[in-house]
């Protein structure tokens, strides 16, 4: 949007910006749902407002605090939603059932000296969204669906992660009802780091598995990001 | 108004567009099908666990306003029992067959997959649908120029007459699974134990991938009880069943697998899709 309630510079090409053919369909559909009762403007918003507040931060804390307390990461090994709310994250929010499509069964598999963990849905794109926000893009495409439960290893190098024979992977395809989340070791030279330090280098990535925290690196691998442009230009 | 050229180009674009094998007719008689291609066009499109596919450039795209909108009408609409997410994830995930499936934006599955309940449900007409979409394309006729997407609804309907399903009431509170818990009775394999997928025959829909089916596997997690996904997804009375977290040893599983012997992949597997291994 480049309105600021002012003439544009005229010599910046004039923004087509056309409403989408999805945008019509969204808003339709909103505005007969309102209509007819099928849900209120109020449980949207609701709604809405929850969605905006999930990310990946509290996996982050849940996974520094069991780095730094043996006692709960046994909580957070056996009862995963228990340990949840020690992160401000309640699994049956915001509906009393949870967010639907995330169910209610979470699991973290924690990774060992031998065994490296990485989850994927190679049927939709199944994610603990409460604890981890929405999943990135490149995690629903085909592609990384497709691949990663036969060629883990490939794909894992292609995200910088190269794992000697010594490690095996364990990918876990979350096709069902479970979640899961991947809790890294704690890598070396972070031995007298506070909760906050620790949080810093325990990216998404991390928790999904492509990658392994490393003291100085508090980035995702992929961060290139397209600029939603639309009219789009296939072909 | 459209002229005879661009309805011809737009005729011409969909007549590219292949999901079909190429060696064969469109509609071929049933003599010129195998069992193997036949199963290929009936299996769940979203089942692409294992297919090959060349490495690509995973990137990040600028998340759309209408996207994040889309998510939450999907949510909103199982909380408030209009379908269960097993629904959703079928309709627009495999309902929608694979020119669409593989054509379409995640999310633009995810969209038509609300219109499609609804309309199917009996909530929306399609014409009344259609005539709302022509509405809403006209108000931004001109361009957006700066105008932010807004949904303006006309009135806000009283919703007591809707039709909501029993599982958005019953399941406060417990959660899903954990509303089916106590119904399946004792678990029929515990951890450690040897099973097989078995390879039953799949129309419309599974959540049993083809890539484990007829293979062996071990037990590694008892998960669960809940009715399996081909029952669930059609919201009607189903019996819950257990559900297992299975572990496949990949060089076992995979031909040709590149790793280490020790390489594993788990999922989850419902019991009626498992028989104890011989």
């Amino acid at each position: 949007m480049t309105d600021h309630g002012h003439d544009h510079d005229r010599t910046v090409k004039p923004m087509v910006d056309e409403i989408t053919d999805f945008e019509v369909l969204e808003i339709a559909l909103r505005e007969l749902c309102i209509e007819k009762g099928i849900f209120t403007a109020e449980e949207h918003r609701r709604f809405t407002e929850f969605a905006e507040q999930i990310g990946p931060t509290p996996a982050a804390h849940l996974v520094a605090k069991a780095w730094l307390d043996p006692e709960f990461k046994k909580l957070a090994l056996a009862e995963p939603m228990t340990a949840s709310k020690e992160v401000g994250v309640d699994w049956m929010e915001p509906t009393g059932f949870g967010t639907p499509s995330d169910f209610t069964a979470f699991q973290i598999l924690a990774n060992t000296p031998t065994v490296h963990n990485v989850i994927v849905c190679a049927l939709c794109s199944c994610y603990p969204r409460p604890i981890l926000g929405n999943s990135p893009e490149w995690y629903r495409t085909p592609n990384y669906r497709r691949r990663l439960v036969r060629w883990p290893r490939q794909v894992l190098a292609e995200f910088g992660l190269y794992l000697p024979d010594e490690i095996s992977v364990h990918v876990q395809d979350s096709n069902q009802k479970h979640r899961f989340m991947v809790m890294p070791l704690r890598p070396e030279g972070t031995q007298d780091w506070t909760e906050a330090q620790l949080v810093e280098i325990i990216t998404r990535d991390c928790l999904i598995g492509v990658a392994l925290p490393k003291a100085g690196v508090t980035t995702n691998v992929i961060t290139d990001t397209r600029p939603a442009v639309h009219p789009g230009t296939a072909g | 108004m459209s002229t005879a050229a661009e309805r011809a180009a737009q005729l011409d674009l969909v007549a590219r567009l292949k999901s079909a094998y190429p060696e064969l007719p469109d509609a071929p008689t049933p003599d010129l099908l195998d069992h193997e291609r036949i199963t290929a066009y009936l299996k769940p499109v979203h089942d692409v666990g294992g297919e090959p596919d060349a490495p690509m450039k995973y990137e990040d795209k600028q998340y759309e306003l209408w996207e994040h909108m889309t998510y939450v009408i999907c949510e909103v609409l199982a909380w408030r029992g209009i379908w269960l997410s097993e629904e959703r994830r079928r309709i627009g995930n495999v309902d929608v067959g694979r020119a669409q499936y593989l054509g379409l934006p995640y999310y633009g599955r995810w969209l038509l997959a609300v219109a499609r309940v609804l309309v199917e449900k009996h909530h929306i007409g399609l014409t009344e649908l259609s005539e709302r979409m022509a509405e809403v394309k006209a108000r931004y006729g001109g361009g957006l120029a700066g105008k932010q997407l807004d949904a303006t609804p006309k009135s806000q309907g009283d919703g007591s007459q809707v039709k909501r399903n029993e599982h958005h009431k019953r399941a406060v509170g417990k959660g899903d699974p954990q509303v089916y818990a106590g119904q399946a009775g004792q678990p029929k394999f515990k951890v450690g134990d040897a099973v097989v997928v078995r390879e039953l025959p799949v129309i419309f829909y599974t959540r049993t991938p083809e890539y484990v089916r007829g293979t062996k596997g071990e037990i590694a997690a008892v998960a669960y009880e809940s009715p399996a996904a081909e029952d669930e997804t059609w919201d009607r009375p189903a019996t819950p069943e257990w559900f297992y977290v299975v572990r496949f040893n990949m060089s076992e599983l995979w031909y040709g697998y590149t790793g280490t012997t020790d390489d594993v992949v788990q999922t989850e597997i419902p019991e009626h899709w498992l028989q104890a291994a011989p």
